[in-house]
């Protein structure tokens, strides 16, 4: 008989039992011997790999079906098979960060009494993404379709892919104007999309009349139903070898066997303690067109994180003292930050067994309510939610690599995942057409440097573990400008023994069009929002935009003059300048414009990793090599690193080791001569606290965070010896 | 079980070891011998005979310095009692200002000094420059890490202190 769970319980009291169960045992649905597996392990590990290559196997056959670039080129996608519980039990790779969102949104369904209406039968599909249900942002879409067996529910399968166009009030899918929930585009809440494994032509109509650029969002529909259609007939065959009740059983032994190695890994290689870390970003919106005046236009977070390890493995993070949510882009929900949390973990620690909801289970995170972690508004807008969690789960990195770095698994420490700023476009194509992107090329920004080598250049993001930046040819077909350089950016990583990976910068032609909207987002311009370790220095801030409307390219080419194709070195005058006759634009933080046209030029950067270790230590033949292609410049080595090169018969540098020697004995000293005790600068500064002596922003921000937390109330008065509260809330009631 | 020579780990850890088999090192299961082997490593480093109990950055360790256990720099320089924060026994430069920042940015877009200031913690005595804080002006500096020494040795371990 359909439409019944295979338990004699309805699916949503399983479900609240299942919990019960967890709460009392403390193990995964109350699963505290691992039966199964200790019958026939080889059997056991067998079938969670089959469930993993059905993942894999069903997102590569999607990837073909959609017509999106960052789906097709970048992989911007992930699927994943969850118990009827909607927890999950194996993935694919991709955009991980999903895994644990999706199993947020089919709890969300079954707490919401969708067996009663809309009903869940067999061929029935159901969307969201709506990030209070269970996503990160609008543009990551996500489909679930109910597994049956026996005319029982036995599993759900869903896919989630991030869409480039989501129809919100600036183009592209990461919706930087958003400043509420209304302006950020087409939402999909918890939605039955299709019956009998066919999509509504009325769901199509909608998305059709209310997109941008409907042809992304309605094929990857259609790749994600396919994908799921495809794992969850892999399942039923599977079921059909292996029994129903086998099935049941082993799905949740391999999430308690997910939990338990998490916490195993932990305890292998960590140490148990207390961590702290903090970051930060900067916001700068002033006399920018489109912002409504609702909030502050400039503004400062912190993002202060506290991570315990207990010594029985758990891991613990707490955000208290962070920062109220506001009407921007950048809020985030528990699923959001649940999902960085997620997959962050899948690729610092669970590189080995299962992995599956069980390790998130293993953790706990602590989202002080009214915050941007964990808004006590639903009507706030998350859009470029990324923007915060980026740097957030790069503290969480740094942290973790603490604790190998005590461990010893100096291999595995990293300085951590970056902003990466991302280009939304829309307006009429070179075809003539209306369009709209977002350009993914942001998927491979600059890494931290690892405790053992330097990071990754233009080749890491921390929501995808398999960046990509794309073909530019495959992004040219699909925008209206063309590439004028794709270059790497000198010293954009940041300084260390081991240096940030190096970032890149891309500069364009618009082309046959007179109407392009370009917009970017997470730009943090003003402050580090990334950082070193161990000595290391921060990356650069997020660099500014710079382009050139009405140039005089065309000129120059017809002459076959040299054109501009980078910004060059010196920060004062770009190349642009140098090069390019016409109106000259510099822009800090978000690009939000008037629409560029035919002959205008535009360049975007995005950023580099964090270094490692004390610069004085860096390899001077390593540096040499640096300097030969371009990822540092030969004064940064001088004057940075205090390595001194020569040039060989060929013109390429060649380390002088004597000259470093000296050069960076010299240098060693003058640090000595420069610095003084802390205690001098704490009680040279407390007077400066005392009046505080800061920027608006600044003082805003210590307002907030003061308001909002007693512990970092206590900590920064401790800190300074000073009562907090009445400088920075004079007045307040206490 | 994996396991590899006091000399593979001396290697990985100076960063010296080739690339191939560093890669190999962190695709295979993990060493679970590796904690002492990596002290005995660092011992042999550091040039002085108080017993490391814990790595707690590049360069710092905490010993059994007599009755004490303490922060010590690779130098011997002593930053104190372990469970208080090294950094406020360090020497530090901060950079405020747009001139100092040029000099570890050369070419980018600079931070505003008004809103963050760059923070370095360096030993006062050999002039080694152990951890760089990025911070708003005013925030209090953090203290890393404050390690369970007793629970990491008693229960992960299975060794005394």
């Amino acid at each position: 008989m359909l439409d019944k769970p295979a338990s004699a319980l309805r699916i949503r009291e399983r479900l609240i039992e299942s919990e019960r169960l967890m709460e009392e045992t403390g193990c995964y649905d109350g699963i505290t011997e691992l039966e199964l597996r200790n019958q026939d392990p080889l059997k056991f590990e067998t079938l969670h790999t089959k469930l993993r290559a059905y993942c894999v196997s069903a997102r590569e056959m999607a990837r073909r079906i959609s017509a999106s670039p960052g789906v097709r080129e970048v992989g911007e996608m992930v699927v994943a098979i969850y118990t009827p519980e909607g927890d999950a039990i194996a993935l694919s790779n991709g955009i991980m960060v999903h895994v644990h969102t999706m199993s947020r949104f089919i709890k969300w369904m079954i707490r919401n009494g969708y067996e009663e209406n809309p009903r869940i039968r067999d061929g029935d599909i159901f969307a969201n993404n709506d990030a209070f249900i269970g996503t990160v942002q609008v543009p990551d879409v996500m489909d679930v379709v109910p597994i049956f067996h026996s005319g029982k529910l036995v599993g759900w399968a869903g896919a989630v892919c991030h869409e480039l166009e989501a129809g919100g009030i600036t183009p592209g899918g990461d919706v930087a104007l958003a400043q509420e929930r209304f302006t950020e585009g087409l939402f999909v809440c918890a939605e039955k999309v299709g019956e009998n494994d066919e999509l509504r032509r009325d769901y199509v109509i909608r998305c059709e009349r209310n997109l941008r650029m409907p042809i992304y969002w309605v094929l990857d529909e259609k790749a994600k139903v396919a994908s799921c259609i495809d794992m969850r007939e892999s399942v039923k065959g599977l079921i059909d070898e292996i029994g129903l009740d086998y099935w049941m059983q082993v799905s949740k032994e391999f999430i308690e066997e997910g939990r338990r190695a998490q916490l195993a890994r932990t305890r292998q290689l960590t140490v148990p303690g207390i961590y702290r870390g903090h970051t930060f970003y900067g916001h700068v919106t002033k006399g920018k067109p489109g912002y409504q005046p609702l909030g502050d236009p400039d503004w400062l977070y912190n993002m202060p994180i506290e991570m315990e390890i207990t010594t029985d493995g758990k891991i613990i993070m707490d955000f208290e003292g962070t920062q109220p949510w506001g009407y921007h882009s950048m809020n985030c929900t528990p699923a959001g930050m649940d999902g960085g949390m997620f997959v962050t973990l899948t690729q610092h620690m669970n590189f080995e067994g299962l992995v599956n909801d069980g390790a998130w289970m293993a953790t706990e995170l602590k989202l002080p309510h009214g915050t941007w972690t964990n808004p006590d508004s639903e009507m706030v807008a998350t859009a470029t939610s990324w923007a915060l969690l980026l740097p957030a789960y790069g503290v969480f990195q740094r942290l973790l690599s603490r604790s190998f770095i005590g461990r010893g698994f100096v291999e595995e420490a990293f300085v951590g995942q970056v902003n990466s700023p991302m280009i939304e476009m829309g307006g009429t194509s070179q075809y003539g057409s209306l369009f709209g992107m977002a350009h993914f090329e942001c998927a491979a920004a600059g890494s931290g440097a690892l405790a053992i080598k330097d990071g990754l250049d233009t080749a890491y993001v921390g929501w995808n573990p398999e960046s990509d930046m794309g073909n530019i040819e495959i992004w040219e077909q699909n925008m209206p400008m063309f590439y004028i350089g794709r270059s790497i950016v000198p010293n954009s990583g940041g300084a260390g023994k081991y240096r940030g990976g190096c970032a890149f910068l891309s500069t364009w032609l618009v082309s046959k069009t007179d109407h392009l909207r370009l917009v970017t987002s997470e730009h943090s311009s003003r402050v580090f929002d990334n950082g070193g370790m161990c000595g290391g220095y921060p990356a650069p801030t997020c660099q500014k935009h710079r382009a050139v409307r009405d140039s005089n390219i065309f000129e120059l080419a017809g002459k076959g003059a040299p054109l501009a194709h980078h910004t060059g070195t010196n920060p004062h005058r770009s190349e642009l300048e140098v090069r390019l006759q016409g109106e000259h634009v510099t822009m800090e933080g978000p690009y939000i414009t008037a629409p560029h046209k035919t002959g205008d030029v535009f360049t975007h950067s995005y950023n580099g990793g964090g270094g490692y270790g004390d610069v004085l230590e860096r390899d001077p033949v390593k540096t040499a090599w640096d300097v030969e292609n371009g990822f540092l410049t030969k004064e940064a080595a001088e004057g940075i690193f205090g390595i001194m090169l020569d040039e060989d018969e060929d013109g390429y540098p060649v380390a002088n080791i004597e000259a470093t020697r000296r050069h960076r004995a010299e240098m060693r000293a003058a640090r000595l001569a420069r610095a003084k005790p802390v205690s001098e600068w704490i009680a040279a500064e407390r007077s400066r606290v005392e009046k505080a002596d800061f920027a608006p922003e600044v003082k805003k921000m210590y307002a907030s965070a003061i308001k909002l937390s007693s512990r970092f109330t206590r900590d920064f008065s401790d800190f300074w010896k000073v009562d907090a509260r009445s400088i920075f809330m004079p007045g307040a009631k206490p | 079980m994996t396991s590899y020579s006091k000399e593979v780990i001396a290697d990985l850890v100076a960063g010296t070891l080739p690339w191939p088999q560093t890669r190999r090192v962190m695709s295979a299961y993990k060493d679970d011998d590796r904690f002492f082997k990596y002290v005995a490593v660092l011992q042999d480093r550091v040039g002085w005979k108080d017993p490391i109990l814990l790595p707690v950055s590049d360069h710092l360790f905490i010993c059994q310095s007599g009755d004490e256990r303490v922060t010590k720099c690779e130098c011997g320089h002593s930053f104190g009692d372990y469970r208080k924060n090294w950094k406020l026994k360090a020497s530090i430069i901060v950079r405020d200002t747009e001139e100092s920042l040029r000099e570890i940015y050369p070419n980018s877009d600079l931070p505003d000094p008004d809103w963050m200031e760059i923070r370095e913690f360096i030993c006062p005595r050999c002039g080694t420059l152990h951890e760089v804080e990025a911070a708003a002006p005013g925030y209090p500096i953090v203290h890393d890490f404050e390690p369970d020494l007793e629970g990491f040795y008693r229960e992960w371990l299975g060794k005394p202190l």
